[in-house]
Order: structure tokens, then sequence, then C-alpha cells
């Protein structure tokens, strides 16, 4: 869809000439003649204008009334006076009103000193109060949920908080009770706000009605300064300030970006930062006795004791770079791999996925959509994706596009989303169907057979082949955003195809190479700098820049056998905990216990504490220092906000420290120095500083630098057909929900503790009915002689014939169901417990 | 003019018995007009609305035929909207035509939603009106059983739906972006306007809304023809207007009026003044929220011009008459009461402002206040005029502004004799705020 092209005009505003951009509104067009309007309701990020506060009154000439500068576009040559004693006159007037039943508790209030009615009553306000009646009185400050507090006193009834609910992000529970001067904001029934993205009612309120319950009362203004970075706890990379008040990370705000996150953050980036102050964080080296222990030992030792454990294992090594593993440190491990230790074994997936050739193909800078893209699209098609969990951010941004701009979404997938209700399709094949579906769409589009590729995805091939129908009538801005899962297993590569096709057959790829056509791929790897990770060499498969490597590695499933037999004896892993975070748990088990690990971590999950021999302690997600990239190709810095605790270093200076004792003769410095060898080290990135970078990142897609991606893959053809589903013959198909609050870093905070998943396995009416499940019962799943417990949910949006089962529980849930499960195809006998 | 010589065009043998029924109102010629003007282009029905001048009879008084101009042409959905929530104090005159002759409103709107080209039609009705409603019901099944309304009406290839909808019961719902929104399924609150209703109205679509009385007007205007009706009247108050007159009159009821009758006329003549012994003391010429008129403004022509230029405005056409018994104080108590309590509380200055001038008025009224005070009433009304996001705070602050204005002697008065009196400050209790409480969970 074409973006809004706004021509300049020139309007007068209190005596001077201002040129802004055609119907921008008033209140906003005012800033750029350095005139403030004072508003309350008022916020674009909300939507349409509500002109319900009426603090922006002001004077446009040639209409008597005064009109609300916020719902007023200007036009050209028209003349606006806001400091006329009219206009003066009504901004007194507001002021006072709002003041009526405001409780004026600034000096207890935590908003004072960063409080909008305060700053606009000094600065508009008569400074005289004439109420002599008592004000009305609630009781407070009330829990609006587990993360906020409410003071319905303080409360100006400005709407941006039950607007956020409704219309952003669309969870419809805040909702105004009562009326008129009765009227205050809550729930219905009074249940507790808890959503994805409540914590952001509390930066939109502009009073200190709804306040951050794990803020509150912990600092003033005037005690905290900010420290702007990227929240590094997901793909979606929201900018955050951290508020910091003696080193020490109180409040995470948002830092808006509108190609990033468009302002807003999600409950897990804004409250998680309790976890690194939580007791269960590691501050200092670990090593593992000769008892078996974990035992404290100084940096020297443990790095000393890692190095021998290298040298020893020599290109019997393998590493697996986490999920927050900035750039440098990527490029650094690979590095230390290839280089000092010789061996080609490193993943950044948490399941095997598409060859070079074909990521590269996936990835070409012609062919990637941006974030903005996907609420500017004609047609978003989401693919075994449920943004919730894979980048929260971008479903508000999904919910944007359709409610203001008639974006049209629909969602394939093996689960249901959260999106549904306002897709166009939602077509739903089997656990593991996802080769069969997406050969299914390729055939559909490119006028093959559907049928086969559809039996083999378990899914009816008319619905495909309309949704194929509505993809080809769709303007011609398509996006399709799919997750690291579509094209992972053992059918990744034919997978990855099929997508080329289907992205071929809908003329994804812009002619000027920087995806600026509106259309594109966007993929979300499974892990927060999944790209970054890819581009500076992380793969088996790929050096930096994803250049062809002479001996590839093994894949992930070749590195748990290779270490549990004798061909591999150490592994590295950079921020991941093979047993919690891939699958695949029993596998890892074995292989971590047959041979040596060295962790670099934050808390000690169960792959650490249990097997590892040296444990490095990992820096906080404020802490770090370095690039991630984007999954659209924005590179983003991190910059510490908070200084290291006095027992932690940086990955990177692990990484080189582990180098230097290997024999590496280079030396590294500081971060700036391990990113300007990255740069040098990968073409397309050639001559970016971080300078450049800056506050909002650079696309690297659109860079001239850009022509040198590799290329990628032509040969589309599909080389197999399609793995056929098995039919569930009594036993149900596994998906796998991951749930967006399974990091450790959710359970190390207190605040957000009361979100841990719970082992929940959702199934269709029909299937309970026949197996004798009923809601809330004890259920149990097994494969293969792997047996988990659960708590049954009915979910009629479930297909019959599929279990969904939560991941990333205490205890393991699913993660625990190994076998061909794994993999992501399999059954599950599922049963009353 | 003589009342006598007013015309009745919509209490045109209102009381028939049976007139609520198809086959009395067809066999009065009911439903002619419609026949023939499912025949005629659309533009020939705006242009003869347009001749006949009326005006809109909600309260705004905004020409219907211009109203009718500004809906978009075009293969899109559009609605057509009437208006029955018909609440304001002193205005009961959309009951009596609702109650006694409902299917001149249902021919008045298929009119006008062919005329429009709106598909779908809605009256939103009062929740209290719960016979109208009934007997609207009952007259919509008549309509559609005969024809009149559904799918191509009497081979016109003209489709339309009818749905009478009840109100939940708030005031605010006469206010036209408001009863949009509570149709929509969402709480009554105004919209910011523009766009207008004809733009973007119920569910985005255009939308034609209309009074009652207005809609009803239509198949008058057709059978008569526009240049007709438009001579009856005065100038920019073309037609016959119903009037609801109640206080202290002899003959309350409604009235049909040729617009431009002298005042004194309508009150004294038709309604039968006051009590004898008694004078008129003060008047609402337009409802509950028009500025207060006096004794000497009776002999004003009852117009919407003349009516604006008193100060005052003709709004729905409810005269509201209080004689020298009444005390201006009381009367404002109660306006403050009324416009708090259905207050939506969505801008600022009507929330609060109705809010503060009432506490403000309760301590007058308990002689608690100085005639510091009664400045600060008069000026917080002015600071709720004009600032507000629709009219509802300024219905407070125009009558209760012109009472204090015009009655502040009085004011004053109450203000010594209640400080005199034995029960000064008995049974006022200064806490008393508006205290509303529904705990969630109290933050330890």
């Amino acid at each position: 869809m074409p973006r809004p092209q706004r021509s300049p005009i020139t309007f007068t505003i209190d005596g001077r000439d201002v040129v802004a951009p055609e119907g921008t509104m008033l209140a906003d067009a005012a800033k750029v003649g350095d005139v403030e309007i004072p508003v309350f309701c008022y916020e674009p990020k909300l939507g349409a204008p509500v002109g319900a506060c009426r603090m922006c009154l002001v004077e446009v000439e040639g209409i008597p009334k005064l009109q609300t500068a916020c719902s007023t576009p200007v036009k050209d040559g028209m003349v606006v006076n806001t400091t006329a004693p009219k206009v003066k006159a009504a901004q007194e007037s507001v002021l006072e009103f709002l003041l009526v039943n405001h409780p004026l508790d600034c000096p207890v209030c935590d908003k004072g000193g960063e409080c909008p009615l305060q700053d606009i009553s000094y600065g508009w306000g008569r400074g005289l109060s004439r109420v002599a009646e008592p004000k009305r009185h609630f009781t407070k400050p009330l829990e609006l949920s587990p993360l906020i507090a409410i003071d319905r006193e303080r409360c100006i009834l400005c709407y941006r908080c039950v607007r956020f609910s409704q219309e952003v992000a669309e969870d419809h529970q805040l909702v105004f009770l009562e009326r008129g001067a009765d009227t205050y904001v809550g729930t219905f029934d009074s249940h507790p706000y808890v959503a994805p993205f409540s914590g952001n009612i509390i930066e939109l309120c502009p009073v200190g009605a709804l306040t951050s319950r794990p803020y509150r009362f912990r600092a003033r203004p005037w005690d905290i300064e900010g420290g702007g970075t990227v929240c590094t706890l997901c793909p979606g990379q929201c900018n955050v300030t951290h508020t910091v008040r003696d080193e020490r990370v109180l409040r995470t705000l948002s830092r808006e970006n509108d190609a990033v996150d468009d302002g807003w953050l999600c409950d897990k980036g804004r409250f998680s930062y309790q976890a690194a102050t939580a007791p269960e964080r590691l501050q200092q080296p670990l090593v593992r006795d000769a008892d078996g222990n974990l035992q404290p030992a100084s940096w020297d030792d443990a790095l000393d004791r890692a190095a021998s454990i290298l040298r020893a294992s020599g290109e019997r090594t393998a590493a697996i770079a986490g999920g927050r593993t900035l750039n440098e440190e990527g490029y650094l491990l690979q590095r230390l791999l290839r280089d000092q230790l010789s061996s080609p074994h490193l993943e950044s997936r948490i399941a095997p996925g598409p060859s070079r050739e074909l990521l590269a193909a996936l990835h070409a800078p012609a062919l990637q959509a941006t974030v903005p893209d996907l609420e500017f699209a004609h047609h978003v098609l989401l693919l075994d994706i449920e943004p919730q969990e894979a980048a929260p951010i971008l479903e508000l941004r999904l919910r944007k596009g359709a409610r203001r701009l008639g974006t049209k979404l629909s969602v394939a997938g093996p689960r249901p989303s959260a999106l549904d209700p306002r897709a166009q399709h939602v077509l739903r094949y089997a656990p593991g169907g996802n080769e069969g579906f997406l050969k299914a769409l390729a055939a559909a589009l490119e006028g093959g057979d559907v049928s086969g590729p559809a039996a083999a995805a378990g899914i009816d091939a008319a619905a495909v082949s309309g949704l194929a129908d509505t993809l080809k009538a769709a303007g011609e801005d398509r996006v399709i955003l799919y997750s690291d899962a579509l094209l992972s297993g053992p059918g990744a590569d034919e997978s990855a195809r099929a997508l080329l096709r289907i992205a071929a057959a809908l003329s994804l790829s812009g002619e000027d190479g920087a995806g600026s056509g509106g259309a594109g791929l966007l993929g979300i790897p499974a892990t927060t700098n999944g790209r970054g990770l890819r581009e500076a060499g992380v793969l088996p498969d790929a050096g930096p820049g994803l250049r062809a490597v002479a001996h590839p590695g093994r894949d992930l499933p070749g590195i748990a056998e290779g270490l549990a037999g004798s061909e591999l004896d150490a592994l590295i892993a950079l921020g991941v905990d093979p047993i919690a975070d891939l699958q695949g748990r029993a596998a890892w088990r074995q292989a971590l216990g047959a041979s040596h690990l060295i962790a670099v971590s934050s808390f000690l999950t169960e792959g650490v504490a249990g097997y590892a021999a040296v444990v490095f302690p990992q820096e906080a997600p404020a802490e770090q220092e370095g690039t991630l990239t984007h999954p659209d190709g924005r590179v983003q810095r991190a910059r510490p906000a908070v200084r290291r605790p006095d027992g932690i270093r940086s990955g990177w200076w692990v990484l080189a420290q582990l180098a230097a004792r290997l024999g590496d003769r280079t030396t590294l410095h500081t971060a700036g120095m391990a990113f300007a060898e990255l740069t040098a080290e990968v073409p397309f990135l050639a001559g970016l500083t971080l300078d450049e970078i800056g506050g909002k990142g650079v696309r690297w897609p659109t860079l001239a630098e850009a022509a040198t991606w590799p290329k990628g893959t032509t040969d589309l053809e599909p080389q197999t057909d399609a793995t056929v589903v098995p039919p569930a013959n009594g036993a149900l198909r596994l998906a796998r929900q991951s749930s967006p609050w399974r990091i450790p870093e959710v359970a190390a905070s207190k605040a957000l503790r009361f979100l841990v998943p719970s082992a929940d396995a959702r199934l269709a009416p029909a299937d309970a009915e026949r197996l004798g499940i009923t809601e809330g019962s004890p259920v149990a799943l097994s494969v293969d002689g792997t047996e988990i417990s659960a708590t049954a949910r009915l979910d009629s949006r479930i297909p019959a014939g599929t279990v969904v089962a939560q991941a990333g529980v205490p205890g393991g849930g699913a993660d625990e169901l190994g076998g061909a499960a794994a993999g992501g195809i399999g059954l599950v006998e599922v049963r009353s417990a | 003019m003589t009342a006598s010589a007013t015309p009745h065009l919509l209490l045109d043998g209102i009381d028939e018995p049976g007139l609520n029924t198809l086959p009395v109102y067809a066999r009065r010629g009911g439903y002619e007009v419609m026949k023939d003007a499912l025949r005629r282009p659309q533009d020939g029905i705006v242009e003869e609305l347009k001749q006949s001048g009326l005006r809109g009879r909600g309260g705004a008084g905004f020409p219907l035929g211009m109203k009718a101009s500004f809906i978009p042409a075009g293969d899109i959905d559009k609605y057509l909207v009437c208006n029955a929530d018909e609440s304001e104090p002193g205005t009961f005159k959309d009951r009596e035509i609702m109650q006694k002759c409902p299917h001149r409103l249902i021919e008045g709107m298929i009119i006008a939603a062919y005329t429009v080209g709106a598909n779908k039609a809605f009256i939103f009705i009062r929740g209290e009106y719960m016979h109208q409603a009934d007997v609207l019901e009952a007259a919509v099944e008549e309509a559609k059983a005969a024809g009149y309304l559904g799918n191509d009406i009497l081979g016109s290839g003209f489709n339309l739906d009818l749905w009478v909808h009840r109100g939940a019961g708030a005031y605010i719902c006469g206010e036209e972006t408001g009863l949009l929104d509570s149709l929509e399924g969402k709480r009554g609150n105004p919209r910011l306007k523009p766009p207008f209703p004809a733009n973007q109205g119920l569910y985005q679509g255009p939308t034609l809304i209309n009074n009652v009385e207005t809609l009803s007007t239509i198949p008058v205007i057709l059978g008569m023809g526009g240049e007709e009706y438009a001579k009856l009247g005065v100038e920019r108050s073309s037609g016959t207007k119903l009037i609801s007159v109640s206080g202290h009159v002899q003959r309350p009821g409604n009235y049909e009026i040729e617009l431009g009758m002298k005042a004194r006329d309508i009150i004294e003549g038709l309604a039968g003044g006051t009590t004898p012994g008694h004078r008129v003391k003060f008047w609402f010429p337009g409802g509950s929220s028009s500025p207060v008129l006096l004794e000497d403004d009776l002999d004003l022509t009852y117009d919407f011009d003349t009516m604006a230029k008193a100060g005052s405005m003709l709004g729905s056409g409810a005269i509201i008459v209080c004689d020298d018994t009444t005390s201006p104080v009381d009367v404002a108590l109660k306006l403050a009461t009324f416009y708090r309590h259905e207050s939506c509380g969505k801008c600022t200055p009507c929330r609060e402002g109705t809010n503060w001038t009432l506490r403000m008025l309760e301590r007058v009224e308990a002689g608690l206040a100085t005639p510091m005070d009664l400045d600060r009433i008069e000026s917080v009304q002015n600071q709720i005029m004009g600032n507000c996001l629709c009219v509802l705070g300024d219905a407070m602050a125009m009558p209760v502004s012109s009472l204090v204005k015009k009655f502040r002697g009085e004011f004053e008065e109450h203000l010594e004799k209640k400080r005199a009196s034995e029960d000064f400050m008995l049974g006022f209790d200064p806490a008393a705020g508006g205290h509303v409480d529904t705990p969630i969970r109290v933050v330890a």
C-alpha cells in the first residue's frame, strides 16, 4: 500500500510562518514552529484523536469556536493563535477542571517530576485553586494487575489506557465504568488486567494514576539516568531506555523507533530487568572440582581450565551460540572454532535449518520486507508463526495495519494464533506438515498439483487454492512473515525451496534491492540475534558474510550424536543451555554427560548446573555492548546502561581470552575493535561504523555494500515428494507451543514470575471426548516411552487429531518428548492421568 | 395570528382510535405519498425538502434538505437513523407521534432512506418509552407485511430493512454520535466531529440521522409540496412545529403551531396560562437546556431566529413555564443534578464542570455559600460553554448561567435567608463527594 506522501505547506502560528507536512495535526505541526500546544488525551500512536481532554483548544482564524489542535489538520495558509485571551482562558479552564478532583499529592507520587499534568499545570495553569468542594475519593492504590497499580483519584480520565487496550493491543480488557464525574477506569468484573502488552499503559498515563508496581517508590526523577539500548530478549529487538539509579536498572521504558517497535514494549521486555539483580544470577566463574561440584573460581583459573579442555579437544570441539549472543561474540566464537581449533561444528539455530545457498536466497536484500512493511502491506501471510511468541511487538504492528489501514492478514500453521480473528484466511495443517503445505501453496500459485502435497500436510486442497487466489488478487505489496520453525527439521531445504517459489510466484523481490517496494519475506529467527549470528558465520556450512566453507560441520543432532559418541569431546555453549533451549532433551543429556561443557550463562539451568566443567557468568541485557541484527537486516547497537557487576566480564572478552590462550596473536581491547574485525570480514557490512548505526540502527540491505551478499541458489525445483504427515490412528500429532514467558529472565524476575507458563496440553473437544478427557483434568502425553504430565485445555480452535503442548515449562513439558516428535512430526499418546 | 388559524398537519386526527394501525392510517391516505415518492428521482425529493425550508426538529435546527444532500452518492452501505431518544426534560412530542401515528414516521423513513440510498434504517428509541417501542414494533411488522419494508418495495427495486432499537437509558444517547456509538454496541459517548455522520456515521458509513418529528414531516411536505409547506411559518422558520408545553400552565400538552406565533399566544392562549393569581416568572423556550426568558419576553414571536436573538433557543420546542412561586435556586439545582448525572464523562469541561457546579449549587442551597460563590458559578459556566466535545455541557451551563444572571438578587436573598434559618447546616455533609469504589485488591 502506498505510504502517505505529504507535501509541505505553510501555515502561521502565533505570528510565525511554519512549514509542515500537509494534513499533520496542528498539535504536532506546531512543534515545527517551536510552539507547544499542551495535550493529555492526544497520542498519535493510539490512532485517531478523540478530542476528549479539551486541553489543546486553539483559535483558528475564520472559525468562530475554538478548535482542538489534536484533531485539526493543518492546511496551507491556516492562521492559528495559541496565545489569544480566549485560548488562554480555555486552557486555564480545562486545567482547573482537571484539578477539581486531582489529589495534588505530587510529593508522594511516582510520577512527580516527570508528569505531564504537573508540567502543563505549571506552564498553562492559573496557579490558584478555586475549589472549595470535597474531592472524590477511591480506595487506593489498587492492584490493576500484579504489575500495575492504579490510583483512581489521580486519574484525569484521558482515555489513553482504555484506548490502548481496545484499539492497539485489542485485548479489550480496560473499560470506563460508570459515567460522568463517577467514571473510572477498570476491567469488567474487576479481574486483573493481565495481557502481554499491559505495561505500555504505565508509560501512556499522563498522570500518576497508573504506576509500575516493581518501580513504585524506588526512585524520583532526579535520582535517575536513562540508558538507551536494545532489548535482547527476543528477535523483536525493541529499542529501550533503562532507568538507572546507582548502577541498577529500576525500570525499562520504550525508546520509540518507528522502524522497529513503534514505541511499544511487551511486558517481558519491560519488566524482566529484575533478573539482572536476582539472587540466582551467576556473578562469578565456576569450575567443577574433582568431586563433581561447581566451585567459584578466579577468572584466570576458569579461563585456563577452559583453554586446557579446548586444547585437548581441538577439532573435536563444537560450539552453539544462544540468542543473546551479539554479532561480535558470534564472529569471535566462529573464529575461535575455525581458526584456533580447526573445528567446523558451529550452530546458532535451535534446530537444523536450510542450507547456506538457500539461506542466501531467502535473505537476499531484494527479498527482504521490513517491519513497517507489515503495516502498509496489502496482504500479510503468516506462516507457522505466532507473533506473540516469536516477537511480540510485531503483533501490535500487524494489528495496527489491519485496524487502521485495512491490511489483510492470512494465517497458516498447525496451531491457532491470537491473530486468527483478524485473518481473512485461517489455514490449519497438521503438525509437521510445513513442507507439504508450502509445496501445495507453491503449486497452487504456479498452477501445479495441489492435492498431493496438501494431502501430505493434512489440509484441504481447496483451502490452499483459496488462499492462493486471494494472494494473487491482493495488491502487489505482499509480505510473508514466517518463523524459523517453518523451515526446520529434516524437510528444511525442501520447505525453503517451496517458500522461494512462492515468493517468486508472488514477485516479492523488490527491484531496488532494498525491499522498500513494500513486498518481501520477513523471517523471524527463533532467537534474538539469530540473523546476526548467521551473518557472522555461526553456521555449520557458512563463514562470516555467509560465505561458503571448505568443510561443513555437523548440524545439531549431529553435534549431540558426536558428543554422545567419541567423535566430539567438548562443547562451548554461549548463552544457551542445550537441554533447556534445544529440542531432544534426552539426546542432549546423553551428549553432555559424555563430554566437556564450557558454558556462558546467567543462571544455573539444568544443563549448566548438571554438566558444565566451566561456567562463565553472562552479562545481563542492560550490560551488553556490541551490535545485533534485527530480522529485517537492521544492525542495532546494544549499549551498556549499567556497569557490569565486578565478577562479570563481557562475552567478547571471554572469547578473546580463550583465543589468546590457544595461540591467537591478535589482541582485542574493546567491543568496538571486535566490531571493526567483524565488518572487515563481512563484505556487506564493510565500512559500517558504530557512529553510523547510532541510536536507530542501519538496515544493511539498503547500503551499497548489500550488492556483495552471496548469491543464493536458483534451483528451486522440488527434489522429493512432500513428507507425508502420518495418520493419527487414534494417537494425536504433537505441536509445540513456546510461550513468550519461557525464558529464564522471566522466572528470575520477581514481578513476572507469575507468568511462567504451566504445562498445558490443548486439544480439540472432539478428541477430548473420545479420550475421556475433561477441561482442567490431568493428562499424560507419551512418545517412545517418554512421558510428561500436563493439564488438559479444551480448545475448539485446534483441529481434531492435534495436541498442542506447552514447551519451556518448569520440568520440561513438551521439550521432554524426544524421538520423532522432536523434529516436529510425531505422534503422541494422550491419556487421562 | 391566532391559535385557531394553525393548520394541523402532524396532529391532524391524531386521536382517532386505531390510527396506530395500518388500516386506519391507510384509510386516511397513509403511505400514498411514499408510493408516489418511490417513483420519483431522488434529487427531486431532496430539492423539494430544501424548498420546504424544514429545519431539524430535534433541537439543533439544521435544515433537513441540506443534510440529506450531504450524503454522498454511490454504491456504499448507507444508513438512516431515527433519533427517538427523546430525553430532554420537558420534551414529549415525539412520544405522541410514535404512540399515536407510528406509520407516518415509518413512511417518512422509507422516503428518507430512498432519497439518500440507505438500505438499513434504525429507530433508536429511548429505553423508557416501552409502550411506544411496542407500538412501533407492531407498526413495523404491519409495514413489512404490507410490503412497504423489505426487498423490492412495491416493485420499485428499493430495499429497506428497519429495526427498532431500544436505548438503555442515557440522555447522552440523544446526541447523534453518542447514539450511533450506542447503536454499534459501544459505550454511548459522543464522537469528535468532523467527520460528521453524513460522511462517517453508523459503522463508518454515510448516515442520515434525524429526529422523529422531522422524519414524520417528510410525508406531509411531499404531500402538499415543498413550496406550499414553506409558505407556512416565517422566513427561516418554515412550517408547523409540535410544542410540548409543561410547567405552571393550566393546559399542559402537545400543540402544533405555525412557527412565528407569539409566545404569549402559546402559553396563555393554547396552554391556558398560569393559574389565576400567578404570573409567569421565567420560561424555557426550548427544553431544559435553553437559557430562560422572562415574562417580558412573552411577546416575542416563537421561531428559531427570534429565540436565538433573545439569547435563548427554540431547541426541541419544549416550553417549560415557571410561575412566581418557583425558586430559581431550586431549578438551577435540579438542572445541575440532571446534567451531572447524564454527563458521559468523556470530555473534561462537561464531566468536571457539571459535577463542580452541582457541588457549588448544593452549597448555595444549603446557605453555605457567599455571593462570591455565585460569581464562581457563573464563571465556571462560562468555562464550560463552547469548550466541550458535544453540547451536553453547554446544555447545563446555559440555563444555569441565565438563572444566576437573571435572578442574582434572589440567589443572594436565598443565601441570607438560609443562613438565618434554624435548620442552617442541618443535614449537610461536607464530606459527601462522589464515592465510587470497586476494589480489585489493595496494593500491599
